[in-house]
């Protein structure tokens, strides 16, 4: 099979992966692999290739997220997962910034060290459940009442897939926020730049030398892209046949699923 | 003060009009400048002042008529007042605003309250403002969600009304069951995550999207709090659909509201608090706009129109003084 976006062979050396409708689908009971994923990583890793995880995963910290992929079969280790919480506390550290946090739950110890007093920004994070009326009312009012509103969005995307069904993800009420103060928030984890080249800078290659695979054709395709990485959808997780016709962004290549990608990639190595 | 397109408009009319309004016989002709005078050999090429002579003429022949009638202004017939954060706060109406209303009444002028409140039927409202004696009749008060309603009825399709439970009573009669299309009002109880997700759904699976009004948030006594626009705009985001919104600040509603009471929107004012969703939208359709310092104004929003409201003042009854002084 012709893959323009293995080309030219020797140049790759390293994979990003998208974890969520990639790797696993999230859901109840912590979710299920995505056939052939487990298999595929590990082929990736003993062909030697440089392999980092690029996720916007907000509902856990690294730690328990990592655990949990562990124990779904997946040879992941922490330092190869870049995830929005620890790239936004950098930021807040590097401004001075006082969140308040509207994440979820299992988010929170991220922010372990971070100072939360009389806060001057807010933090929005896939909360699911906790996007109830009430909190996001607090997270505005805090906005509101700032001289200088900052709202640090963790992620854009629209929603994502669950075992039980599409959900609404964090980019909807990073919008809502947006619209009820007349703000614009800044995105911190895919698809911004800096989200992107800091994986890169860790594994010490150049953007055209990397190949990001994601379900996303915005957040994962489109944001890869712009960075100057070739990128790959598959066509699992909230892959939907109306983005093989995005209107801004076409992606290097469409698979069926990781295992495919990985085939192809292989095949064109040797 | 900002330099707009409009303001360039402004002074080009106001340029017009002050050479429409030369005097031929006290003023051009003393200084040489009158029609008769201009020297024009037949076949000669017109001199400066020449042209400039007839540019004058021109406007003046030409120009005169529309200047008048743009000049002259319509008798004002029709006042719309806004419901929350104008007349009254939650339960405690703004301070003057019944004897206001009672002055109003006794002009000649029709009047009709307007209301992009969600959160409760016609009935409710009306017994409201009856409570905090506001001179008022049941069938003077069109809401949005009459408008929304009639959308429904129109559309033929079956809600997921993400409205308040006392709003209920306003889509009587409609049948519920297997919706196929979603509406949105103010629905603090239904704007939780489940409801969220149901209603992004249907709209991924075609359900039309109908926005009761989107106002980013109104005032209570405690403070300022989310209205349905933001959870309007995250789920056009999410669904890449967009919303018909049938309230405020939409054209369609002003122009039904005055239908009703049969006047053009150029004979009518609307008194409100939103700058973008009364001032603005009745200023949009054709009326004049007066915003009210009370309920969620904020400092600076007269800035958010444009053009700027035809009048800030600083609660309803100075609104209602302006009207009788100076627009009747």
């Amino acid at each position: 099979m012709m893959a323009e976006w293995c080309k030219p062979v020797g140049r790759v050396k390293g994979v990003l992966l998208d974890i969520s409708g990639v790797l696993y689908d999230s859901g109840e009971g912590g979710g299920v692999p995505i056939p052939g994923s487990t298999e595929a990583v590990k082929r990736i890793k003993e062909a030697n290739l440089k392999v980092r995880f690029c996720t916007n995963e907000t509902q856990a910290t690294r730690e328990t997220f990592v655990a949990k992929l562990q124990s779904l079969g997946f040879d992941i280790a922490l330092g190869e997962v870049f995830a929005p919480a620890p790239a936004a506390c950098q930021i807040l550290k590097e401004r001075g910034l006082r969140p308040h946090l509207l994440v979820h739950d299992g988010l929170l110890p991220e922010f372990n060290q971070v100072d939360q007093s009389n806060p001057n920004c807010v933090v929005l994070g896939d909360a699911a459940g906790n996007f109830s009326y009430k909190n996001l009312n607090e997270a505005f009012r805090v906005l509101i009442g700032l001289e200088k509103p900052v709202l640090l969005s963790l992620g854009r995307g629209r929603y994502y897939k669950e075992t039980d069904g599409m959900k609404l993800d964090v980019g909807v009420y990073m919008k809502a926020l947006e619209y009820a103060c007349d703000i614009e928030a800044e995105v911190v984890g895919k698809p911004a730049k800096r989200f992107f080249l800091s994986a890169l800078s860790d594994m010490d290659l150049e953007p055209d030398q990397v190949i990001m695979i994601g379900d996303d054709i915005v957040n994962d395709i489109g944001g890869a892209q712009q960075c100057g990485m070739k990128a790959v959808q598959v066509r699992t997780g909230k892959y939907r046949p109306c983005d093989e016709q995005h209107p801004t962004v076409k992606a290097d290549g469409y698979v069926h699923n990781l295992a495919q990608a990985v085939k192809i990639l292989l095949e064109h190595l040797h | 003060m900002a330099f707009t397109l409009y303001s360039l408009l402004q002074a080009a009319l106001l340029c017009v009009n002050a050479v429409a309004v030369l005097h031929e016989e006290r003023f051009l002709n003393k200084i040489g400048w009158g029609t008769d005078q201009s020297v024009g050999g037949f076949g000669e090429e017109p001199g400066i002042k020449s042209q400039l002579v007839n540019l004058i003429r021109s406007v003046r022949m030409v120009m005169r008529l529309p200047l008048i009638e743009m000049a002259t202004r319509r008798a004002l017939k029709a006042v719309l007042i806004d419901l929350s954060g104008t007349l009254h706060i939650e339960d405690t109406a703004i301070s003057g605003a019944q004897e206001a209303l009672q002055k109003l009444r006794s002009a000649p002028v029709a009047v009709k309250f307007v209301t992009n409140t969600t959160k409760e039927c016609k009935q409710t409202l009306f017994e409201r403002l009856q409570k905090l004696d506001f001179d008022i009749q049941e069938d003077e008060i069109f809401t949005s969600l009459t408008a929304a309603r009639n959308l429904v009825e129109q559309m033929q399709v079956r809600p997921l009304l993400l409205v308040d439970d006392s709003a209920l009573k306003d889509f009587e009669g409609i049948n519920r069951s297997d919706p196929n299309a979603v509406v949105v009002g103010l629905a603090p109880q239904h704007f939780n995550y489940n409801t969220m997700n149901k209603a992004f759904r249907l709209i991924s699976d075609g359900a039309p999207l109908i926005a009761i009004h989107k106002a980013r948030y109104y005032k209570k006594l405690d403070g300022l709090s989310l209205g349905p626009g933001p959870f309007i705009t995250g789920l056009e985001y999410a669904t890449d659909v967009k919303a018909t919104v049938v309230g405020k600040p939409e054209k369609p509603f002003f122009l039904e509201a005055l239908q009703s009471i049969g006047c053009q929107p150029e004979e009518a004012v609307m008194i409100g608090d939103d700058a973008r969703d009364d001032v603005g939208g009745a200023q949009n359709a054709g009326m004049l706009g007066i915003l009210v310092k009370t309920g969620k104004y904020q400092p600076g929003d007269g800035d958010k129109t444009s053009p700027p409201p035809y009048l800030i003042c600083n609660a309803f009854p100075q609104a209602v003084d302006h009207i009788l002084q100076l627009l009747l």
